[in-house]
Order: C-alpha cells, then sequence, then structure tokens
C-alpha cells in the first residue's frame, strides 16, 4: 500500500515539476510459453464443494465467453477428501465443472483436492475454519453526502491469532428507474477491493469498521460509473456475507486485489498471485460464512 | 590469518628500510600543498624528486612527505589543471615546505619538463579507482540545468545507472546497497533528492570526487561494490567570495571567506527548489488536480577549518537537507505530510606528529529519516524509518622511507536501526502495530594498509582490515511458524545482550608492474564484508528504503573479487587508456521473499521476509580519456555479466537481476572553443533493462482476469536505451568583481523515446477483453537553461 501510494505521490511530483512524461502503445513479443492447468475450487460450509477447471490463454489475444468455456478442461478425475470420505467429484456436462455429491463442508476440517488432467497430477488442501460473526451492522451517511454511503459492522476477533476475514455484499433491492428498472440491483455477492483482512493487528480487538460497495470487474452498469460509484444508498436492502478463510486463501485474495489494483499503474511492480496449488494456478479454498442484513436508512 | 603472514615481511621491511637508510643520514621535506588564491587543500598531487624520481603524492588533507639521504635535489609538484613547480633543496637538515599551486591558464601551455615522472594512470598501484574534477563536472550537460555527480559517475566504465534520470547506481554487477557514499567521511545514506531524479550533493560545495569500484585500499570497508569519497570545498582563506545560481529547479547560494587569512576559513552553500512557490495562487486555479499539494527539498552545507597551529587543524562540517511533501485536500479534511532526508555533521582533527606521521581523527554524526502521516475523519496513520550513525575514526599516514606509504587506523560506529514502524489509530482504538522497533549494533573495523616499492618496477598495495560486528539488544526477535507464518513465539533480549556477532578479516592486494616509461599492468585481489542491508521491492531509490543490519538470521554479504587490467599512457600523458577485467563472487545477498507484501513487516521484524542467495558478476572495461587540452574527455565501455541465484526465488534457478546490461557506452567530450565559450556533450547507449512480464492469462469465476508470470524472473528484455545531451556555456565579459555565466543544456537532443516503464492495459471492448502493452517515456528532448554568478 506505502509503495502504491508513493508511486503515485512521484508521478504528482513529476506532473507538477513539469515533466512531459509521455506514453505510447508498443508491441511486446512476449516469450512462448505452454498452458497451464487453473483450478477454481471452494468448499462451503454446508454446501457441496466445487471446483473449475481450465487452462491459461494466451496472453494478448481476445478473450471473450467463447475462449473461457473452449479453454476449460473436461474429462479429469478430481477428487476430493475430507480425511475420512473420499469423493470423485462429477463434471457438469459440456464444461470443466466438477461438484461433489457425498461431501458437505464443515469447519474445523480440512479437505484434500486431487485431480489429474492432461497428463498432470495436481493436489492441495484447505482448511475451513469456524465462522464468526459480526456483532452488528449498519449504513451510515458519508462525509456530508445527503444520500450514499458505506456499510459498517462491528467485529469482535477472537483472542486467538491467525484469523482470517473477508467481506461480501449484494444488493437484494431493485432498480426503481433508468434501463435496468425492475431487475434486481445485484445478482451476487460481490466482493470489493481490500475484502480480505487478517488480524495481525487487530487480535482480539473489539472495533467498528467500514467497506464501499464493490462492483463486478468490467462493469458496464451506470451506479458504477456516476456518483454513486463506491456507495449504498438509502434504501437499500444489502445482505452482508463474513467470511473465515485459511493463511493460504487469504494470501490467493491479496495477491489477486494486489494484481488488479495494480493492473494499468504503470509504476506498479511485479504482483504475482499466490497459490496453494502444487502443479498449477488458482485457489482450492473453504469458506465458512454469517449473514446479516442492512436496510439502509 | 594466513593473509597476515603474507603482508608481514613487508610491514618488517619497511621497519628495516628506515634502519638501513638512517645510516646514510636521511632528512624529511613534509608540508601541505594548497591552490594558490583559495588555499584549498590538493589531494593526489604529485610530489617527487627529479634526479632520482622517487616521490609520493599528498593524502586527502593535502599533506605529503618525501624521506631521502642529504644531497642537493629538485623537488617537483604537479597536479593535472595546474602549473607545475620545481624547487631546489639543499636538503641537510628536515625542512618542513608549504606548497601553493597556480591553476593553469586557459589554453594549457605545455609545461617542458625533462625526466618527467609518469602520471599515476600508470604508475599508481591502485587500479578500478577514478577521480573526477568537480570543475569538469559542471562542464558538461547537466540534466534540466542541476549538475549532479552521481549521474557523472554513471558515465564511467563499470557504472551503470539505475534508470532515466536517475541517480543510482551498480557498480560491477553489485547491488545498490552496495555502494558506500561519503560525505567528508559521514556516510550519506540516502543520497537521492525526488526519488533519485537529483543527488543531495550540491556541487557548488564539494571539491573533490574518487570513486573507487575495486582494489580498495584497507582503509575503506562496509560495502561489497564501491566507495564514493566526497570531499566538500574548505573555503576560501583568502577573501570573501560569493557565488550562486538561477536554475530550472533550483536555486544555489554559496558564501566562503576566511576566519583569519591563511588560518581558517568558511564555506556555507545552500540549494532549495522552488516550483512550489508558483503552484500557489495566482498560479494555481482553484479547483485543478494538484491544488492542495507542494513539494520542495532544499540542501544546506557548511564547513569551516582552522589551523591552530603549524602542525594542528581542525574542520567542522555538516550536512543537511529534506525533501518535503505536503497534501492538504480542498474539499475534505485529508492531509498528508511526508518529510525525509539526511543530517550529517563531521568533526576532524589534523595533526602532524613529525614529519613522517600524519594523524586524523575524526567524530562524525549521520542521520537519514523518513516520516509518513496522514490523516482523515479521526483516522490516522504515521509510518517512519531511518538510521543514525555514531562513528569516531582515526587514521594515520606514516612515510617511513619513499618506498613506502602506511596507513593504520581504526573506527567504531555504533547503529541505530528504524525499521519501518507504523501507528494508526481510529478515534478512541489504537490498532496494535506494535512498539517500535529499533535495532542496535556496534561495528568495528581495525586496518593496516602499506604502498611499498619492491624494486623500480613492483609496486605493491597490501592491506588487512579486520572487522567486528555485533548486533546488541534490547531487540525482539519474532520467531514465525514455518507453515502458517504466524508469529508463533518471540525471544527478548535486554539492553547491550549479544544478539549475534561477526568478526572477519578481508585482504587487499593489488600489484602494479611496470612495463615501460608509459605502461603498467596491474591486479587486485580484494575481499569485503557487508554487515548492513538494504533489501528493497523497486529499482528505484524510495525514500521508505529501510537499512537492516546483519542478525541471527541475517549473515553479513561477502564478496571476493579479482581485476587485472592494463595501462597505458600516450602523447605525453595526454591520453590514458586502461582495459580492465573483473570477476566477483558475492556470498548471502539479501533480497525479499516472492510475494512480500510491505504490511508483512509490521509487528514482525522484517528480515523474516528475507530469502538469501548468491550473485556473481564479471566484465571487461576500456576507457579511454584525453587529459589535456581545450578538447578533452573520454569513452568507457563495459561488457559485463551479472547472475543471481536464491534458493528460494526463481525456483532456484538463476536469473539476471534487472540490471544486468550487456553493453554499456558512455561518450563525454568538452571543448573550450575560447575564453568565453565552451562546449559539452555525452552520450550513453546501454543494453535493454530486464523486465518480468506476465506470459498468460486466466480467469475467475467472478469476472477477474489474472496474469500468470511464468517461471523465469527477468524474462523480458527492454530494448537498448540511448540519448545524446549537449551544452553550451558562455561566460560574460568578467569585470574586477563580477564573473557570470549562462548554461544552456539540451537533454535527449534526438528525443529518443526510451522506454522507463512498459505496463499493460485492459481493453474492454463489447463482451471482448484484450491486452495492450503501453511504454512511458519519461523525458523527452528538455532543454534548460542556467545562470551562475560570482563575486
Amino acid at each position: 500500500m506505502m509503495e502504491r501510494k508513493l508511486y503515485r505521490v512521484m508521478a504528482f511530483i513529476l506532473i507538477i515539476i513539469g515533466f512531459s512524461a509521455c506514453e505510447k502503445n508498443v508491441t511486446v513479443e512476449i516469450p512462448e510459453s505452454e498452458p497451464k492447468i487453473v483450478v477454481e475450487g471452494y468448499v462451503i460450509a454446508g454446501e457441496k464443494p466445487y471446483v473449475i477447471l481450465s487452462r491459461t490463454l494466451p496472453f494478448f489475444g481476445t478473450v471473450n465467453i467463447n475462449s473461457v468455456v473452449n479453454q476449460t478442461i473436461t474429462g479429469a478425475l478430481v477428487t476430493v477428501s475430507d480425511g475420512i470420505i473420499t469423493d470423485t467429484l462429477e463434471q457438469f456436462p459440456g464444461i470443466g465443472l466438477y461438484i461433489s455429491d457425498l461431501i458437505t463442508g464443515e469447519s474445523g476440517k480440512t479437505y484434500t483436492l486431487r485431480v489429474e488432467a492432461e497428463g498432470k497430477v495436481l493436489s492441495s488442501s484447505t482448511f475451513l475454519p469456524q465462522p464468526v460473526a459480526l456483532d452488528s451492522v449498519w449504513w451510515k451517511v458519508n462525509g456530508n453526502r445527503d444520500s450514499l454511503g458505506f456499510a459498517w459492522a462491528h467485529l469482535t476477533d477472537p483472542d486467538t491469532l491467525g484469523n482470517y476475514y473477508r467481506w461480501f455484499a449484494q444488493r437484494i433491492n431493485r432498480y426503481t428507474f433508468g434501463l435496468e428498472e425492475g431487475k434486481i440491483k445485484d445478482s451476487i455477492f460481490i466482493a470489493p477491493n481490500g475484502s480480505v483482512f487478517e488480524d495481525k493487528f487487530i487480535n482480539g480487538k473489539s472495533f467498528d469498521f467500514a467497506y464501499q460497495r464493490g462492483q463486478v470487474p468490467n462493469s458496464n452498469k451506470a451506479d458504477d460509473f456516476n456518483d454513486e460509484k463506491f456507495f449504498f444508498k438509502i434504501g437499500d436492502t444489502i445482505v452482508v456475507r463474513f467470511c473465515t478463510i485459511d493463511r493460504s486463501h487469504f494470501d490467493f485474495w491479496r495477491t489477486v486485489e494486489t494484481q488488479v489494483g495494480s493492473n494499468g499503474n504503470p509504476f506498479a511492480s511485479v504482483a504475482p498471485v499466490s497459490s496453494n496449488i502444487e502443479g498449477g494456478l488458482g485457489i482450492w479454498g473453504g469458506y465458512a460464512c454469517t449473514f446479516d442484513t442492512i436496510i439502509a436508512r | 590469518m594466513r593473509a597476515f603472514f603474507i603482508l608481514l615481511p613487508f610491514l618488517l621491511n619497511a621497519f628495516t628500510d628506515c634502519v638501513a637508510v638512517s645510516a646514510a643520514k636521511p632528512f624529511t621535506i613534509s608540508g601541505f600543498v594548497k591552490e594558490e588564491g583559495t588555499g584549498e587543500s590538493l589531494l593526489g598531487a604529485n610530489v617527487y624528486i627529479k634526479e632520482n624520481l622517487k616521490g609520493t603524492s599528498s593524502n586527502v588533507y593535502g599533506f605529503y612527505s618525501i624521506t631521502i639521504p642529504e644531497g642537493k635535489y629538485t623537488l617537483v609538484i604537479s597536479y593535472l589543471g595546474f602549473e607545475t613547480q620545481e624547487h631546489s633543496i639543499d636538503l641537510v637538515k628536515d625542512i618542513r615546505m608549504d606548497i601553493k599551486l597556480r591553476k593553469a591558464a586557459f589554453i594549457t601551455k605545455e609545461v617542458e619538463i625533462v625526466g618527467r615522472k609518469e602520471e599515476k594512470n600508470v604508475e599508481s598501484a591502485e587500479m578500478s579507482r577514478d577521480k573526477l574534477e568537480i570543475e569538469k563536472i559542471k562542464s558538461l550537460p547537466a540534466f534540466l540545468g542541476e549538475v549532479d555527480i552521481l549521474k557523472t559517475i554513471q558515465l564511467l566504465p563499470g557504472v551503470l545507472s539505475a534508470g532515466e534520470g536517475n541517480t543510482g547506481y551498480y557498480v560491477r554487477g553489485g547491488g545498490p546497497d552496495q555502494n558506500l557514499i561519503l560525505l567528508d567521511e559521514a556516510n550519506v545514506y540516502n543520497a537521492n533528492h525526488l526519488f533519485g531524479f537529483f543527488s543531495v550533493f550540491n556541487a557548488d560545495a564539494v571539491q573533490n570526487v574518487t570513486l573507487t569500484k575495486g582494489g580498495m585500499p584497507a582503509n575503506y570497508g562496509g560495502r561489497l561494490s564501491s566507495v564514493l569519497d566526497i570531499q566538500m570545498k574548505e573555503g576560501n582563506n583568502q577573501k570573501f567570495g560569493v557565488q550562486g545560481g538561477l536554475g530550472f529547479i533550483s536555486s544555489r547560494l554559496t558564501v566562503e571567506g576566511p576566519i583569519k587569512r591563511d588560518t581558517g576559513s568558511f564555506i556555507v552553500s545552500g540549494r532549495r527548489t522552488f516550483v512550489d512557490l508558483f503552484l500557489r495562487k495566482p498560479f494555481v486555479q482553484e479547483g485543478s488536480d494538484i491544488e492542495g499539494n507542494k513539494y520542495f527539498f532544499y540542501d544546506l552545507n557548511a564547513k569551516a577549518n582552522y589551523r591552530l597551529n603549524q602542525n594542528n587543524r581542525i574542520f567542522l562540517s555538516g550536512y543537511f537537507g529534506r525533501d518535503i511533501f505536503n497534501f492538504k485536500s480542498p474539499d475534505s479534511d485529508f492531509e498528508l505530510e511526508i518529510p525525509w532526508g539526511n543530517a550529517t555533521t563531521t568533526l576532524r582533527w589534523n595533526h602532524v606528529f613529525n614529519d613522517r606521521i600524519f594523524m586524523n581523527t575524526s567524530l562524525i554524526y549521520t542521520n537519514y529519516d523518513f516520516q509518513f502521516e496522514g490523516g482523515q475523519e479521526g483516522f490516522n496513520f504515521k509510518l517512519f524509518s531511518g538510521i543514525t550513525d555514531y562513528n569516531i575514526k582515526s587514521d594515520f599516514n606514516w612515510f617511513p622511507h619513499p618506498g613506502h606509504n602506511i596507513k593504520f587506523g581504526g573506527q567504531y560506529i555504533y547503529h541505530v536501526f528504524v525499521p519501518s514502524n507504523v501507528s494508526a489509530r481510529s478515534g478512541d482504538v489504537v490498532f496494535d502495530l506494535g512498539k517500535t522497533l529499533r535495532q542496535y549494533a556496534h561495528d568495528l573495523a581495525i586496518y593496516i594498509n602499506d604502498e611499498y616499492d619492491i624494486t623500480d618496477k613492483l609496486r605493491i598495495n597490501a592491506g588487512l582490515r579486520g572487522t567486528l560486528f555485533q548486533q546488541v539488544g534490547p531487540f525482539d526477535r519474532f520467531v514465525r511458524d514455518p507453515i502458517r507464518k504466524v508469529v508463533t513465539d518471540t525471544i527478548h533480549y535486554n539492553t547491550l545482550e549479544n544478539v549475534k556477532t561477526y568478526s572477519n578479516v578481508e585482504p587487499r592486494l593489488s600489484i602494479r608492474y611496470t612495463l615501460d616509461q608509459k605502461s603498467s599492468v596491474k591486479a587486485s585481489y580484494t575481499q569485503n564484508y557487508q554487515y548492513i542491508h538494504l533489501a528493497s521491492l523497486s529499482s528505484i531509490s524510495l525514500p521508505t528504503d529501510t537499512w537492516v543490519p546483519s542478525t541471527d538470521l541475517v549473515r553479513p554479504q561477502f564478496s571476493t573479487q579479482y581485476a587485472a587490467g592494463y595501462f597505458r599512457n600516450f602523447n605525453n600523458n595526454t591520453y590514458e587508456t586502461s582495459i580492465e577485467v573483473y570477476y566477483k563472487d558475492m556470498k548471502n545477498q539479501v533480497e525479499y521473499s516472492e510475494g512480500f507484501l510491505p504490511e508483512n513487516s509490521i509487528n514482525d521484524n522484517v528480515d523474516n521476509d528475507f530469502v538469501f542467495g548468491q550473485g556473481w558478476s564479471y566484465g571487461a572495461e576500456l576507457f579511454l580519456k584525453k587529459v589535456k587540452g581545450n578538447f578533452s574527455g573520454w569513452i568507457g565501455y563495459t561488457l559485463a555479466w551479472t547472475y543471481r541465484k536464491f534458493p528460494d526465488l526463481n525456483r532456484a534457478n538463476v536469473f539476471a537481476p534487472k540490471y544486468d546490461r550487456r553493453h554499456d557506452v558512455s561518450l563525454v567530450l568538452s571543448y573550450d572553443v575560447s575564453k568565453r565559450v565552451s562546449l559539452g556533450a555525452t552520450w550513453v547507449y546501454a543494453t535493454g533493462n530486464l523486465n518480468t512480464f506476465p506470459e498468460r492469462l486466466y480467469l475467475l469465476s467472478d469476472g477477474n482476469v489474472l496474469q500468470d508470470y511464468g517461471d523465469q524472473r527477468n524474462n523480458y528484455r527492454l530494448v537498448p536505451y540511448h540519448r545524446l545531451d549537449l551544452s553550451f556555456t558562455l561566460r560574460n565579459k568578467p569585470t574586477k568583481k563580477f564573473e557570470s555565466s549562462w548554461n544552456f543544456s539540451v537533454f535527449n537532443v534526438y528525443n529518443r523515446y526510451n522506454p522507463f516503464i512498459i505496463y499493460f492495459d485492459t481493453d474492454l471492448n463489447e463482451d471482448n477483453i484484450s491486452i495492450q502493452a503501453k511504454q512511458i517515456t519519461l523525458f523527452p528532448i528538455l532543454p534548460s537553461i542556467t545562470y551562475n554568478f560570482k563575486f
């Protein structure tokens, strides 16, 4: 964060001193490399574990829904074990989505994953922690804005060090005007930037914190561009999904957010994503979540 | 230890020589070499006996001493750019002779000297060493009109620039923290302003600049790759003077004069940027992007010296500089203040014990600190880091016999390190970011070095440096669980309790063998230990960079360097040439672990996130320099390779660091057209930097597009960097009391778009995502004007 802030300061200083930095599009010949296997799998408390398998795409190619579907890996052997039961996941017809039938996520258990695909073996494991509920949630107007604000919460962190959290929110009320009138504002839970945090600095403390409203990547919705961007509006019904995760799951999202946040920032340094998949990329992560509802008023 | 036994015969020899010579009634000529008109000490002046070409050169304080048998001699004193003097002496007793050399007039008349001694390039046993005259530096094109020592040394072979317009440098494949930068013996830890675009050294206050890249004499130590030794001007002890300048970026003013004529003098020199003055109303409109911002830097150098009597002289010098950035949001209560900078103070005492033994003792204080303070709506955040040194050192210079120049001495430094410390609070809740962590260390060194002429042709410069480094408490070692990476235990050390002690012996050896009058071959072997480290996430110098000591986890960096060279002068020493080859091996190199984020080190020891590995580099350097005449300059060419291997980085495979550059060329020319007009030009070419670029893409189900960086660090080389700069200096007709000049510089004359950085931007159109590479060029063609005056 610090470094990024400094880069911004530096960019600013260069501008004020009147350096006329210039930018142009260039062609970069990136070394050829073989596709790698990407695993995205979750085990959520109370739900059936699932895994999506895909291959990495060429860097300068065009990516759209077709290229993504074409890159998913079908016909793989995917097994999940909770230490007692080992289940072979069933593939969803036509695409590389695999769902368990026998296993349901339970807090306190470690889940191991094994994938055999395209002649390679990948493996991982994740721990599903106990959920930690928020004490309370509310909405508050930001500064002197009259109808816009952030979602606030009060958390009491457990005494033991090593708790990791992820925050999601979804507006379940409908648009009352505009192009999308009548539609539910958010169709899924959205994690805002900075959605993960750890208790390293707040261990055992009881405190208030706030989150801005997140948006779906590459969103083209009107309220992600106008004054409402980052804010919840008076009248919104907000469902907060607050989850505990393990260390490597936290590292994954933290590095994802760092990379996504530095995308398009010329002064950012290399930001690789940390993965817990042996032999591939991606994440095998557990979530233990609690839900709260805020009515913004 | 074995090295000591190698050195021992030479030292014994120094004593026996004395004894042997004393039978023939030897006498000593000694004194100081100074500049006429200002009284500034001249270091490195050649002082020798014409009849037998035996001689020496003046030391860092201008002191020289020659001991020879009774007789009639001619003493010659020569110094580049000054008129050579000859003095007939009848040596029947010890003679004390202070010499004042006069600056050579414009259009140097070649002074004819029969039996001329070869210049230092060929004659000295030192290699891998360059000295730059400040006047020369000032005549070259300057970036935005700011004369910069650190940018000029980047034009020397073996020294690579850290980047466009940057003062950072890499020497012979070593990292940026492996360069020792001394200002009047005080260590300057962060020699940059404005993220490295300008150095902290105000050229108006500087007298001498010497860079050592290898074959370091034993009186230097503590860094693996280089020593940059900068001496501040002493001030004119003859008359008062004022000089200054107005430039694009900053303005400068220097006042100097005698405290007492011929006895003491002072100099005070200041520099400050003034763009911030134009960023206020009415220049800045309300509501514009830059409203509320303020940035400036300044430097203040001061020095005074006083000669108590013939044998005692004291110096007091200091430097203080700051960068200050302020932001106050015009429409909310968000505020930010970021000051950082260095402060140094040096108190020195020169003492001449007798005509053969010279001593200097210094007390030195140096400090670098950085702060970042911000706040909004009851949330406050503060970060600070820095380092402070308390240093005492004593250096002796003993001239027992013209064949020997022995230096010995010792140094003790008490370091106080402040790694990044953070405090934050929101309303009444104070976040637990740990108590202030400080680290303390004792740093001790003793050395002995002898430059000894074994025969007329063979000279040896041998030295030994013994070093001891001890980290002491109070200190808390946070022990991490290796898998969960959570701190599980803390080991506490009490005040002055030993945390870890390292001690080492560093042998240094260089040999010169004269082939004929004009040429010589040299070889050197250097071992260096470095006990303090700078791990940086970025390739450019950031004010947040923090120094850390060697600890129970971080072992001292260690290097062994082998160098050999051929040196030849042409055309009555008008041209100096050299070819040097080197191989450098570096152990215990420090980097951050993969995926490290700065917040990891909060509430923790920063070295818990370090990884360690080794490095090696080799290469060749060609140097051709024209040192005399109206037309002067040099060509430097470096061919180099450098590698790193870390068990925990790049899957333990070898990788080349960002600044592994195969070719690096510098062409420097200056031409004095007439008394009033001079021209300068520099051209540089360098192989492009290495970068780590993503190789492939992948998508997550939440819609995020991620980049895979592949398996090889630094997998992409940018296009070569090259640039031409020109300068034109016009001196106005001087009056008796006032001189002034205009300097016009043009940076990047042919407007080459050199890449500073390449980044990737994601384009979304319709439902397709594609990626575009974009290159940022920081500096296109940039002209500047500077006005300088002196009265």
